[in-house]
């Protein structure tokens, strides 16, 4: 049956659990591009036989025509699959884009995730917040939680050195010190999971 | 299309219907019974819906109300709507039926997804707040998606409003970075 | 404002409360809720954003001076948190924004009544989106497919208009709080006519909360009759 494949390959994204990736299925998917380039010179077959007979195509509603339909909505079908798989798997790089701090690097167990036009789409995600942000002069990816407390107690769990440049100070992250961070720095650390909260 | 991108959509719409084709075609493998790559006048095929619509309406094909509203299931849920394993029928079971109706001209189907949603949401909520594990675990397989996220959500805002009663820590972990990884001692 | 080491004066202690102005925050909290629970994009709240930031300012430079002078650190904490909750709300309505922009961004360029309710910043951060998220489609999909079938918003170049084009669910239901008194609405949002045959009209009076489908209600909020929850 038609549109199979590109099923699957909805259902691969549908199956990961929700706002994670799965590996960039490439089998799958060049496999649903192949069928697309099937259809389509079915497509053009038919509509060149009805040429020949000196039919019009979008009126002379003869078995060609229907068939020639049922390669076309195929197709589209198969163009949708396509593109949602990509558009959604696009929505979670953007979501990285905002979580992970625009500064840093992804993790490498995500970055082997992505295919080669998702990392730089992450790329150009985080230009373009990057880009407002410094604009509006104002940070939109902090503050994710309404504030209790100003100042939260953390615990450094990994050196990550000296001369931390916070905002209101520099410090020295090494292992086990605890520290009083304003709670927008923390909220950086914590949400990359270098610090615990106390 | 407004939904164009959503994959429940997408989803649903390869649930297969039964058709009747009223004008042949040429040049296509959908037909399983067909000894040649056509399809007949009058054969009888099971199609996806995102094709069985479309030729539904260049009046190619009509439909036929598919298997899982069929009489059988009509009576399971009307004689208890919340124990019926709607998950298997199709776990778009309600929008499926959305997009059938008006396919197949039959109005007793709106009146059915009606009434067995209306039972079953009560029983989802009672669930949902009363958490005794062992009780919903069986209940949770038979139902469709959509009645999974309700079940879910309803969840997840009695455990934030749990959480907001008890106090305790507020900054978390981005979920999108997966689960934590042992600590290298 | 006081310098250095010197104490605060209570006429100065007031010029500060009046800074921290209940009226601003009252209509950004509003502003922000209505963004958050309406499902498309609203007009952007340009003058009030203006204020907010420059309130912001001004009491991050009070708390800074509070710090300095040495003053009760409890008063200069509850300051703080003022300013923190200040802050919040402000990033909180345009992270809202920007992710409605994000989900919903050909549909918003399509459109000049949405368009028009955007920033510029937010309008350059709407066409950067727009190019990203087109390059991407079209390395990755689009220019693998026929010629016919590589539009971005057409399903093919037979589509009699942009079917792609992802939309907001308008017809969602949302839970709206009267804010002024209004003449009697139907509940499909239309005003009451001169034949009173009709039986679905109701009357919401200023505290009454109700839950409406969102659509036929939009002039409503933006006239600022009822808000959002």
């Amino acid at each position: 049956m038609h549109g199979r494949k590109a099923y699957q390959l909805v259902k691969d994204f549908a199956s990961g659990e929700k706002g994670h990736l799965k590996s960039f299925n490439n089998e799958l998917f060049d496999r649903v591009i192949e069928e697309c380039n099937e259809h389509h010179n079915a497509l053009q077959s038919l509509i060149r036989k009805m040429q020949e007979e000196g039919l019009e195509v979008q009126t002379a509603k003869n078995a060609d025509h229907y068939g020639a339909l049922i390669h076309h909505l195929s197709l589209i079908r198969n163009k949708r699959c396509l593109m949602a798989y990509v558009y959604n798997r696009a929505e979670i790089v953007r979501e990285l884009a905002w979580n992970v701090g625009l500064l840093h690097e992804l993790p490498h167990e995500i970055q082997e995730k992505l295919n080669e036009t998702e990392e730089q789409y992450f790329k150009d995600h985080s230009k373009s917040l990057k880009l407002y942000m410094s604009q509006m002069n104002l940070d939109v990816n902090v503050d994710m939680v309404p504030p209790k407390d100003p100042y939260i107690k953390v615990r450094v769990l990994e050196d990550l050195g000296s001369g931390i440049i916070l905002s209101d100070k520099t410090a020295n992250f090494a292992r086990h010190s605890m520290h009083f961070l304003k709670r927008t720095d923390a909220e950086q650390y914590i949400s990359r999971d270098k610090d615990v909260s106390y | 299309m407004a939904n164009y991108y959503n994959i429940d959509d997408i989803l649903t719409e390869e649930e297969f219907v039964p058709v009747v084709f009223h004008k042949a075609a040429n040049g296509v493998i959908i037909d399983p019974s067909s000894e040649t790559n056509s399809v007949e006048q009058g054969a009888k095929v099971e199609l996806p819906l995102w094709l069985a619509q479309e030729l539904c309406l260049r009046q190619a094909v009509s439909i036929s109300v598919p298997a899982c509203f069929n009489q059988k299931t009509r009576l399971e849920i009307q004689a208890d709507a919340a124990c019926v394993d709607l998950r298997s029928r199709s776990p778009y079971f309600y929008e499926f039926g959305c997009k059938i109706a008006p396919l197949v001209g039959d109005k007793t189907v709106e009146v059915l997804l009606l009434s067995a949603f209306k039972i079953r949401y009560k029983e989802i909520l009672t669930k949902a707040y009363t958490a005794a594990h062992t009780a919903t675990s069986k209940f949770l397989t038979l139902l469709t998606k959509e009645e999974t996220n309700l079940y879910e959500a309803a969840q997840s805002s009695m455990a934030a409003f749990k959480k907001w009663r008890k106090g305790g820590p507020r900054l978390q972990r981005a979920s999108v970075l997966g689960r934590k990884r042992k600590p290298i001692e | 404002m006081a310098s250095g080491s010197e104490e605060w004066s209570a006429a100065q202690i007031d010029d500060y409360e009046t800074l921290v102005s209940t009226t601003d925050v009252e209509l950004l909290k509003r502003a922000w809720r209505n963004e958050k629970a309406a499902p498309e994009i609203l007009p952007f709240e340009e003058a009030l954003v203006k204020r907010a930031k420059e309130q912001i300012q001004l009491m991050e430079e009070t708390v800074d001076d509070f710090a300095e002078s040495g003053h009760d650190p409890l008063i200069a904490s509850l300051y703080q948190m003022d300013l923190d909750r200040a802050q919040f709300l402000l990033r909180s309505y345009l992270r809202v924004r920007l992710q409605k922009i994000e989900k919903f961004m050909f549909y918003i360029w399509k459109s000049d009544t949405h368009r028009n309710r955007l920033s510029k910043e937010e309008e350059k951060f709407t066409e950067r989106c727009i190019r990203d998220i087109g390059k991407h489609l079209e390395e990755t999909v689009l220019s693998k497919l026929a010629d016919n079938y590589q539009s971005l918003l057409k399903q093919s170049i037979i589509s009699e208009e942009d079917d792609m084009v992802p939309e907001p669910q308008l017809d969602t239901f949302v839970v709206a709080k009267c804010q002024r008194a209004m003449r009697p609405l139907y509940l499909d949002g239309s005003r009451q006519s001169a034949s009173f045959d009709r039986d679905d009209h109701f009357q919401m009076v200023p505290g009454d909360l109700c839950i409406l489908h969102y659509r036929p209600f939009q002039e409503e909020l933006m006239s600022g009759n009822i808000s959002l929850v």
